[in-house]
C-alpha cells in the first residue's frame, strides 16, 4: 500500500474528478480535494496543505498548463508534483507540460494500472 | 457563351454560392441548438427573411447540446452511484469469504474430511475479486462522459467559427461593398480527444507512445 498522501485533484467534468478520485482511493490515497478548474485549484493550493496534484489540461477560466506554471512559479507550491491526466495527445502538449515542470503525464482514456504506476514511478523518483 | 469548370465563378455567383453556405450552416447550428449571432446580419444581406420564424421556434441557444450532456452525465453519475453500492457489497462478500475459510482451516479434521468446502471458500474470495476488477473498469468507462462532451464542445466551436469567417466573408465580398467584419477567430490551442488519430504523426495514441515521448526528453 502506498503511504498515504493529500491529493488535489482538478477537472472541469465532476464524472472524471469522482472517477479519479475513486481509484486513488483504490490505490491506497483516500484524502483528496476537487476543484473545477485551475483558477479555484490554484487558490485551494494556497489556502491548504497538499502533497500531489493530479490536473486535466483543457478547463475553463485557468487550464492546466496555466496552473502547472502557477505552481511552478510560486514559491510554496512549485515544489509539489504535478500529474497531468488529459485528453490531449498532441506531442507539442506533452513536451510543453514536461518543459513546464510536470512529473508526468497521462491520456485519457487511461487504466488503474497506469495512474498507479506513474503515481509509484514519481514517488519514487521525487522521494516522496 | 458556356462556361468551363475550371473557370472562375462570377462574384455574383461566389456571393450566392457563399450565401447558400452560409445560410446551410446556419441552419445546421440551429438545429442543434445553437443560435449563431449573425441571424441579424444575414437579414440586414436579405439572406434570412425567412429564418426569423424558424430560429424564434427554435429551443435556447445550445439548450439540445447542454440536454446531451446533461443526460450522459446523469447516467454516468448514476452508473457510478451503483458501482460504489457494488464494490461496498462485494468488498464484504470477500471479507466473508475469507472469514469462513479462516474458520474450516482452525476445525481440527474438517479440512481433511471435506476439502472442497475450503475451495467453495477460496473460490467465492476469487470471483469476488475478480467482480471488483471488473466494476472498477465499469467506474472507468464512465470517462466516455468527460471525452464525448468535449469532442460535442469542439464540434460547435469549429462551427461558429467557421460560420463567423463566412459571413464575414460574405460582408466583405457583398456586391454592394458593404464594410466586413475583419477579424477572425482565434482557435483555441487545445485540440481535445483525438477522434481520428489515423495517419497523423503529430499526436500520440496510446500511453506507450507518451511514455517514449517523455523519456526521450529526459523524464
Amino acid at each position: 500500500m502506498a503511504t498515504p498522501m493529500k491529493f488535489l485533484i482538478v477537472d472541469d467534468f465532476s464524472t472524471m474528478r469522482r472517477i479519479v478520485r475513486n481509484l486513488l482511493k483504490e490505490i491506497g490515497h483516500a484524502d483528496a480535494d476537487e476543484a473545477e478548474d485551475g483558477a479555484i485549484a490554484i487558490n485551494k493550493l494556497r489556502n491548504g496543505s497538499f502533497d500531489f496534484v493530479v490536473t486535466d489540461i483543457n478547463m475553463p477560466n485557468m487550464n492546466g498548463f496555466e496552473l502547472l506554471a502557477a505552481i511552478k512559479k510560486d514559491e510554496k507550491l512549485k515544489h509539489l508534483p504535478v500529474l497531468m491526466v488529459t485528453a490531449e495527445a498532441r506531442k507539442e502538449d506533452i513536451v510543453m507540460a514536461a518543459q513546464g515542470g510536470a512529473a508526468g503525464y497521462i491520456v485519457k482514456p487511461f487504466t488503474k494500472a497506469t495512474l498507479e504506476e506513474k503515481l509509484a514511478n514519481i514517488v519514487k523518483k521525487l522521494g516522496l | 457563351m458556356n462556361r468551363s469548370d475550371t473557370d472562375p465563378l462570377p462574384s455574383s455567383d461566389l456571393f450566392n454560392k457563399l450565401g447558400g453556405i452560409t445560410r446551410q450552416l446556419h441552419d445546421a447550428l440551429s438545429e442543434l441548438g445553437y443560435t449563431p449571432k449573425l441571424h441579424d446580419a444575414l437579414n440586414e444581406l436579405g439572406y434570412a427573411p425567412k429564418l426569423q420564424g424558424a430560429v424564434e421556434k427554435l429551443p435556447d441557444a445550445r439548450s439540445r447540446l447542454q440536454y446531451i450532456a446533461r443526460l450522459t452525465g446523469e447516467a454516468a453519475e448514476k452508473v457510478l452511484n451503483l458501482v460504489d453500492e457494488a464494490k461496498a457489497d462485494q468488498l464484504e462478500i470477500t471479507r466473508q469469504a475469507r472469514e469462513l475459510d479462516d474458520t474450516i482451516a482452525r476445525v481440527p479434521g474438517l479440512s481433511a474430511a471435506m476439502p472442497e468446502l475450503r475451495q467453495m471458500a477460496q473460490a467465492i474470495t476469487q470471483a469476488s475479486e475478480r467482480n471488483d476488477a471488473r466494476l472498477t473498469e465499469i467506474m472507468l468507462a464512465q470517462d466516455f462522459h468527460d471525452l464525448t462532451g468535449q469532442v460535442v464542445a469542439r464540434v460547435v466551436q469549429v462551427a461558429a467559427t467557421i460560420e463567423e469567417q463566412l459571413l464575414a466573408l460574405l460582408l466583405e465580398s457583398a456586391p454592394a461593398g458593404k464594410p466586413g467584419q475583419d477579424h477572425v477567430l482565434v482557435a483555441t490551442s487545445l485540440q481535445g480527444p483525438v477522434v481520428t488519430p489515423e495517419g497523423r504523426t503529430d499526436v500520440v495514441t496510446d500511453q506507450a507512445q507518451v511514455d517514449d515521448l517523455l523519456a526521450s526528453l529526459g523524464f
